[in-house]
């Protein structure tokens, strides 16, 4: 990505910025999500949202937006602590967000303030148990959780 | 089924084609337009669509999570299995993600290979789908041609790879074995073959009547509902934007041998239609062009079992659109995290805005329109609601139901 504006983003969003290969990491703190989500879409340059990717990492969760523009990946790196995981939802700038982050919410149990899914289910059975972990969760167990379902 | 709603005589019937204010119909989780399961929400008001809330994940099955206690090249095996038509393009998207991890180069003849058996592929998935919306709309004879032509790819597939749909060919550093010998020319042969269907095809969807009615107009999105819901592959290329991954992202041998971009800029299942066959068109001229220039060497290297540590993004051009693998590898024997995002998942929410808008009879053409397969990403039930009524309906009812809306002479 051409460096100007990398910086301009890296400033406005107090980020910091990595570069590998054709994509570049851009780390934002939590509450900056939204406001990072549309600077980069707000040029309509990288205005597809590819997708959102969640991962556990032990003491909190690490969220990635990864945009693609033509030739480049921008992705827009953020964590929540597993203690509270709590996001603002980034749909009102970016619909497509929508079934991404009921996916993270069902297999990582973050929180996504003012999603319209909230409460609502996507990928997981309705009666999954509410005192399980989210099974993609470090801690969760699949046998476990097949027990307290009643499967076995 | 006794008293079906949509059997125009039962009692069950005349609710749902009244036009009371609001009914709510389940669409699923036995999936009408796809043997596979999926719920709708579809919300009506008379015949017209007004609001449809989709649910998944009746066929999870956790593979994320299994990816973790398997080994890298166990998990090649694993993520074909994710979907029985482009199981080449999970394992091949897979691959190439880790592989950007490692150091080493993939040799430049098991590229080519892995760009013909994409390509045929994408033929066959294109195929498949087409066959489908014959099906659909009621047109068996299409139905049937298409997927006997279909069957010749697959006997290509069983010639090159073995196998007619889980190949199992492609491995970390390049493919298993190198192509048969002799297979240039029968492989021209039948891409030339191919190429004469796809012009009889062209013609016919454009000027077959019956198929032209349940298509033309049907299904529509502009640029602007693309450019919010980020749709991938043909759904995208339908509404005029040219974004195609072999092209802006180039990998295995699309580098040399670059694809022409097809768009359509009328936004309907009629020009996906013939978008896809000009897709099909494309692919036979790169597979034919592939095997002309390929370069003779060797299709692998030792596989590693080991990937050096590092996130890695990667994705490709699959039949359906833009297929994101996200690899996380600590340097062990087994991937700490891979996440994906099949083609469906991102087509999901336009098909939702596809249906707004039109009738429930033009709910399996304008499903099947966005080529879904749940099994990558994740039964009729009917609700009227003026009568608290609840019943289910199965697909094959929907579909003579859609046959018999459109057929001459209807009482409306």
């Amino acid at each position: 990505m051409e460096p100007e504006r990398v910086s301009r983003l890296t400033t406005a969003l107090e980020a910091t910025a990595t570069q590998q290969r054709n994509s570049t990491l851009l780390a934002v703190k939590p509450e900056r999500i939204i406001e990072a989500c549309k600077m980069v879409v707000e040029d309509r340059e990288f205005y597809h949202l590819t997708t959102i990717t969640a991962i556990d990492e032990g003491q909190v969760i690490s969220l990635f937006y990864h945009f693609w523009r033509g030739t480049e990946f921008l992705t827009v790196k953020t964590a929540v602590p597993k203690s509270d995981p709590r996001l603002q939802s980034v749909t009102e700038a970016l619909p497509a967000a929508l079934f991404y982050e009921a996916e993270i919410a069902d297999l990582l149990g973050v929180v996504f303030v003012g999603s319209p899914m909230t409460g609502r289910k996507l990928l997981l059975p309705d009666n999954y148990p509410t005192d399980a972990p989210s099974p993609l969760r470090k801690e969760s167990n699949p046998a476990q959780i097949r027990k307290m379902m009643g499967l076995d | 089924m006794t008293d079906s709603p949509l059997d125009p005589k039962s009692e069950a019937s005349a609710g749902l084609m009244q036009y009371s204010p609001e009914n709510l119909v389940p669409f699923g989780p036995v999936h009408p337009s796809l043997k596979e399961p999926e719920y709708f929400k579809l919300y009506l008001e008379g015949e017209k669509i007004v609001q449809v809330v989709p649910r998944i994940g009746y066929v999870h099955r956790g593979i994320e999570r299994a990816a973790q206690d398997r080994t890298w090249v166990q998990n090649i095996y694993l993520f074909e299995r994710i979907c029985g038509i482009c199981s080449f393009a999970h394992s091949m998207a897979y691959t190439q993600t880790a592989e950007r991890l490692t150091a080493f180069e993939v040799p430049r003849r098991a590229r080519y290979i892995r760009l013909i058996i994409a390509e045929l592929e994408r033929i066959h998935s294109h195929l498949l789908w087409l066959g489908l919306v014959g099906y659909w709309t009621g047109f068996d004879t299409l139905f049937m041609w298409v997927w006997k032509d279909r069957e010749h790819i697959l006997d290509l597939f069983e010639t090159i790879t073995g196998n007619r749909v889980h190949k199992s060919f492609i491995t970390i550093s390049g493919v298993r074995n190198d192509l048969p010998e002799n297979i240039i020319e029968p492989l021209k042969k039948e891409m030339k073959y191919l190429t004469g269907r796809v012009d009889y095809y062209s013609d016919l969807v454009s000027t077959e009547e019956t198929l032209v009615a349940r298509t033309r107009g049907v299904g529509r999105i502009d640029q602007d509902v693309a450019r919010r819901l980020c749709p991938v592959g043909p759904l995208l290329r339908c509404t005029g934007i040219a974004r195609d991954i072999r092209k802006e992202d180039p990998y295995a041998a699309y580098d040399e041998l670059v694809p022409d971009v097809k768009t359509s800029n009328q936004g309907d299942i009629a020009s996906l239609l013939l978008l896809r066959l000009e897709e099909i068109r494309e692919s036979c001229r790169l597979v034919t062009d592939a095997i002309e220039k390929i370069p003779a060497g060797n299709v692998k290297l030792a596989v590693p079992r080991v990937i050096p540590a590092g996130d890695s993004v990667g994705h490709i051009e699959a039949p359906r659109g833009e297929l994101f693998y996200f690899v996380r590898s600590a340097g062990g024997m087994k991937p700490e995290r891979v996440k994906i995002r099949t083609c469906t998942m991102a087509n999901i929410l336009t098909a939702t805005e596809m249906l707004k808008g039109h009738t429930l009879a033009d709910v399996p053409v304008v499903l099947t329109g966005m080529d879904p397969c749940f099994g990558c990403m994740d039964r009729i039930a009917v609700v009227d609601v003026a009568k608290g009524k609840e019943w289910s309906v199965r697909g094959e009812e929907l579909r003579l139901h859609g046959i018999n809306w459109y057929k001459p002479g209807r009482q409306t």
